[in-house]
Parts: structure tokens; sequence; C-alpha cells
């Protein structure tokens, strides 16, 4: 039975579904089911994928291996968090004043198309179309991250759709280089612009356009995934989108511009056989992680520090699969994977504390949360201690997988740059949290502190967190490891 | 694949309508009305439309005329059209001082086109049709970038995106044979209108706020 046009169709007539609709918790509750028809057919198309290696549908029009399959699991759990979510926030929002309800509206008619981008990304086989399902993600997103219409969400939706449209436009120059290289040993009419195609003419194909084309779409794919010093707009964006956005920006957006990235990587190291574009990897990675730790610790507005947080957590994915061996790769997958669990959490938590205390700002939220949203403050310690990689949550068992890695493939300076950045960063998340958090409220707050809004969500993500830490299915396991010979080149 | 005699003709035309789109970059670097500008853009797009209507021809490749049509119909006609009434919603018609002056702009874009034809120079080999029409792609995306950092009114950003968007599409129609499959071309053709559409939201809403559509006010979020 076909699994992949389902993924893609339930969440794209759930936007347009909601077009029609009048009534906000029937927006809702479209948007949650269609989430949950994805996530189901996600985990239908694990074994598929296992068993058959590819799965393929509309004459080859879409295609997923091992890394889409994973990729469209972390796209629908967090798509359905973040609409489990949406809905009482949006209420609060409304009550406050804040939004009009044709916003919210545009909200439920914006984040499925936005979702249905991601999953066209993972899943389309021909790398233009996948560009232009990045562009479309970009696009369906810029509106959410401008919705509360303030000069700041203004100003960090422009910035974020003219660096993102920049870049893209680069990405899509070396797109064309791509095809170029592609239509220069075929004289027929469309030959095949498909990934599946062009892995295997790979070593066929003129190494220089190649390489151009790599950078090209490193600069354009990167400044979307966030890597510095293309992130300018990455902390405006995650701070002034309201936090639902902000989940999902940085807990799938990121990664998905990043898979993009990983497929022209892989090309090119099937092309050049060279250390190249994995180097490039590795450079802007650790760049990333180092850039994150300062201006975490200097961060003065929550979502900001969880912005450059993102960042970090991006560098240490790169760096991991810029290392290279079997071990550093299947370690930043699961990164990947931890992190798409983790950093929602956070930004819920931060969307309620934001509706509280009616900013972001440390000191005005000030010492003592843990008094007024108890719940609140608990389930964000609990995700922030696994955010900067303690045990037992699983952020640590990746970032040891992939310091391991490092340090057995005889990359000791490399590790021992990552460790001390991960210090870093690990050091200043937890001292900004727990001045916030802890202590004795300032002031006696009135009655706006409403404990239970969003604990689902937060409980649901964290849950799923917490299971897979300790018990990582065999079938989990096995995709990783294949997604990983994948970007490996080696399927 | 041998090219048709008359190709030399074909290849003479591309080159002359390429250089025609690049004067019409440098014009758009000096130009303050917005209005001219916006021209400016509809003719370097015909100028495009032009190119992949010649590029049809002598390859005799059907799609690259839908192409054609759809630069035409989009670029040409249906973006300024939007842009001229969006200009004429938020009564502001000419630019403010550019960062550089007018000289200096154009001393710069001198140096960018010469760095366009070094960075393309290995590559002229691999041009299937027109001379330098891959050099002449990667001045109009650096210019492009130029002219982007250099105004500050939010809608000839919008402008200066959309002549890197026309670069790309002369890189893709100079290193190709018969252009992009056309599932691709219809997917950019797509995300560009509905990207100018959402911009021309943006700028309105910006105008709204900040009484201005200078980015420069765009300037709160730092750190």
């Amino acid at each position: 039975m076909t699994v992949l046009t389902p993924i893609l169709l339930a969440p794209a007539a759930a936007g347009l579904a909601c077009l029609l609709v009048q009534s906000r918790r029937l927006m809702q509750a479209v948007n949650g089911l269609a989430f949950a028809i994805a996530a189901a057919l996600g985990i239908r198309l694990l074994p598929q994928v296992l068993a058959r290696g590819t799965v393929k549908e509309w004459d080859d029009f879409l295609c997923a291996d091992a890394l889409s399959a994973f990729m469209v699991l972390l796209i629908s759990i967090v798509s359905l968090a973040s609409s489990l979510y949406a809905g009482r926030y949006f209420n609060r929002d409304l009550a406050a004043g804040v939004i009009t309800p044709g916003r919210v509206r545009e909200f439920f008619v914006l984040t499925p198309l936005f979702v249905a981008g991601m999953f066209l990304v993972v899943l389309v086989n021909n790398l233009g179309v996948m560009w232009a399902a990045v562009e479309a993600t970009a696009l369906s997103s810029v509106l959410l991250v401008a919705l509360y219409n303030r000069r700041t969400s203004l100003e960090a939706a422009w910035k974020y759709v003219m660096l993102g449209s920049l870049g893209l436009a680069l990405a899509l120059f070396g797109t064309v280089f791509v095809y170029a290289a592609a239509s220069r040993e075929n004289t027929e009419p469309l030959p095949s612009f498909n990934w599946s195609h062009l892995m295997s003419v790979a070593p066929q194909l003129d190494p220089r356009l190649i390489k151009l084309a790599f950078v090209l779409a490193f600069i354009g794919y990167g400044t979307k995934a966030g890597l510095a010093p293309m992130h300018t707009w990455l902390p405006d964006a995650h701070s002034e989108a309201p936090s639902p956005t902000s989940a999902m920006l940085s807990g799938v957006s990121l990664k998905v511009a990043l898979y993009a990235l990983l497929r022209f990587h892989i090309l090119t190291t099937a092309c050049l056989d060279s250390a190249f574009s994995r180097t490039l990897l590795l450079c802007f990675g650790l760049f990333s992680m180092f850039l994150a730790a300062p201006f975490i610790l200097v961060q003065r507005n929550l979502k900001r520090m969880l912005a450059y947080s993102s960042l970090e957590h991006v560098g240490l994915i790169c760096a991991g699969i810029g290392l290279n061996t079997p071990v550093t790769i299947f370690g930043a997958l699961l990164h990947m994977g931890y992190h798409a669990l983790t950093k929602p959490v956070l930004f819920f938590a931060a969307g309620n504390i934001h509706q509280t205390f009616h900013s972001l700002e440390f000191r005005v939220i000030g010492p003592g949360v843990v008094k007024v949203l108890p719940a609140t403050a608990v389930l964000m310690a609990l995700a922030a201690v696994a955010a900067t990689g303690l045990p037992p949550f699983g952020l640590f068992f990746s970032e040891f997988t992939v310091l391991s890695g490092g340090f057995a493939a005889n990359q000791t300076f490399i590790s021992v740059l990552m460790l001390l950045a991960l210090l870093a960063s690990f050091c200043g998340i937890l001292q900004q949290l727990t001045r916030i958090l802890l202590g004795a409220p300032k002031a006696e707050r009135s009655g706006d502190a409403r404990p239970a809004d969003g604990v689902p969500a937060m409980a649901l993500l964290l849950g799923g967190l917490l299971l897979f830490s300790v018990w990582l299915p065999a079938s989990l396991r096995q995709l990783l490891e294949e997604a990983a010979s994948i970007i490996r080149g080696m399927p | 694949m041998n090219p048709p005699a008359h190709a030399d003709i074909g290849t003479q035309l591309i080159t002359l309508l390429a250089a025609g789109m690049l004067v019409c970059q440098l014009l758009l670097v000096v130009q303050r009305m917005l209005l001219t500008n916006i021209r400016l853009f509809a003719l370097q797009s015909l100028l495009l439309a032009a190119i992949a209507g010649v590029v049809a021809y002598f390859h005799n490749a059907t799609h690259v005329y839908v192409v054609a049509l759809l630069t035409l119909v989009g670029k040409v006609f249906f973006l300024p059209w939007l842009l001229n009434r969006l200009v004429r919603r938020i009564q502001i018609h000419q630019e403010i001082e550019p960062l550089l002056n007018a000289p200096t702009s154009m001393l710069v874009c001198g140096g960018l086109t010469l760095l366009g034809y070094i960075v393309a120079r290995p590559f002229t080999s691999l041009e299937r049709l027109g001379n330098n029409t891959l050099a002449v792609a990667m001045t109009l995306l650096l210019t492009g970038f130029f002219l982007m950092f250099n105004r500050r009114k939010a809608l000839t950003q919008v402008l200066a995106l959309l002549t890197v968007e026309n670069g790309v599409m002369l890189a893709a129609v100079a290193l190709t044979t018969y252009g992009m499959p056309l599932v691709v071309e219809l997917g950019i053709f797509f995300d560009v209108m509905v990207a100018v559409m959402i911009l021309g939201i943006l700028v309105y809403r910006i105008r709204e706020t900040f009484a201005s559509m200078d980015t420069s006010k765009l300037s709160q979020l730092k750190g």
C-alpha cells in the first residue's frame, strides 16, 4: 500500500480545510489529526524502508530511504506536539488581546502547509523540486514568524525572509550546476535530475562543477540550517515567532535544511572521492559550536538563549557528520532525534513563561518561576538538563557517541574542542536557567498563572525522550545505522 | 549532438540579449526612482524571456517555450504590475540616499563584473549557446547582492532579490541544453510568485507599523 503520498497529502489537505472551517477548536483538531495520521504512516514506512532499502512512488518522483524515513518520523512527532500545545497557547493570547482571531486562523492554515513542505523536502527524489520545497517551507513560515505583527517580529520576519531567500538563491545556483553536470553526459531531452539517478552516475560527473555546486549549496542551505556565520536570522526569528512555531523551526526546520545539505554532501563525496565537503561541514560545525557558547552566556532573553543553544546542537550534528566515521555519524543522527524531542519542550515552557510574565527578559521574569508555574518549571528544568547533555537523557549518550567516535578516530584535537564548546554552553544554560527557575518570586503574581497549560505536549515529548534514551528499539537502531551508511556513501 | 548550421546566429543573439540584461542591472544600481526600477526589472525579464525563446527555437525544445512564456507572464507583466500597485498604495516613490553614491556604486559594480567574468572563466567551455552568458549570470548574482546591501528601501531589496533570481535562470539556460525539467521550472516559478506576494505583504505591514519602509529602522534585535 502506498504510504508516501498520504504523508504529503494529509497536512496539505488539513491546511486547505482550515481555510473553510470557522471554529478554532475544529481547526486545531484538524491540524492534530493530520499530524497524527502522518506520524502513524511514518511508523508504517519504517519496516518497508528496512525491508526494501528505498520506497518509491509516482514513477520515482517520491523516494524514501532510511534517512528520509527518519526525518519523516521527527517532523511528524514535533508537529503533532506543537499542534497539541498551540490550542491553549492561542486561547490565552486571544484572551490577553495580543492577537486577533484572523491571525490564529493564519497559524492553523500555514502550519500544516509548512509541515507538508518539509515532508516534500525529505521525500522527493528530484533535487530541483527539493529546492522548491525548501523555499516553500521558508515562505510558509515567514508569516508565522510575523504573526504577532509587533515591530520586532516584523523585523525578524524581514531578516528571515531576506537572508533565507538570498541563501536559497545561491542553493538554486548550486542545483543548476549539478543539473548542468548531469545533463552533460546525456543528450536526450529531460535527463533525469533524480537523486537515485545522480548517485548512479556520480563518478562520471564533472568534478569542477560539482565542487562549485557544493560550495553554493553549502552556503545556501547552510543559511537555512542556521550554520554560523550565516545564522544571524536565527535568534531573531526563533525569539519573535509564537512558541509553537519556534518549536517547529528549531526542532525540525533547521534539520530539514541540513538534510538538503547532506544530500549535496553525499553526492559531492561520491563524485570527488575526497574529504572536501566533510571538511567544510566539520569546520563550520565547530565554528557554530564555538560561536554559540559565549552568546548563551551573555544572553538576556530566554528564547534567544534557546535559539543559540539550537545553533550549538546543529553545529555538533554537522561536526559529527564531518568526522565521517560510522560511530560519529550514528551519534550525530541520534543527536538530531533527541534534540528534536527536547528543544520544543523548552520553547513550550518559554511560551508559558512569556504569557505569565509578559516578557522574555531574564531580569523581568526574575527568580522563582517554580513557585508561580510549578509544572512548567519542573518540565523545563528536566528538558534543560537533557539539552545540556546530562544523563539519563539521550543527548548525553549521543554527545558521548560523537566524542568517543572522534577520539577513536584519532581526532583528539577536534574532539577536545567540541568538548570545550559543549562544556561552555552547558555552564551557560544551567546558570541562566537556575537563576530564573529557583528562588523566591519578586512580587506576588496575580491569578493569570495557569500552571497546567501545555503540560500534555511537554510531557509527551519528554516521555518519548526518556523512553528512547533508555530503550532504542531494534528497528529504529537499524534505521539509523542504514541512514549513517547512506551519509557515508555506502548504501 | 551537432548544432544546426545557423546556431551561430543564435549564439550571437543570446550574447547580445545577455549583455542587455547586464546593462539593465547596472542601470538599476544607479536609478533611484522606484517606478523606473520596476520598469528596468521588467525589461531585464523580457530579455530573459527572449533568451529562453531563442534557445527553444534553436534547440526545438518545446518545453523551453513554456519557460519563456512563464517568464513573460510572471516577471514581465504580473510582478511589475503587483509592485507598481504596492508603490502606489504605500505612497513612497523615491529611494533615499543609498549607502554608496551613484559613481562609487558604478565603480563597485564594474569590479564585481570583472570578478564575475573571472569566476566564470574556467566554465566557459561548458556553455551550450552564447558566449559569456555564465559570466553575465554570475555578475547578476554579485551585483544583485550589492544592490541589496546598498539600498535601504524594502521594495528595492525585493527587486534586488528578483534580479539575482534572473541571474540563476540565465545560468540554467546557458549551461544546460534544454533548460531544467518542466516540473522544476514550474516549482521555481510558483515559489518566486508567492515570495513576492509575501514580501509585498511584509513591506505593507512594515510601512503601516513603522510609517516607513526604510529597513535601516529595523534594528532593534541584536545579540
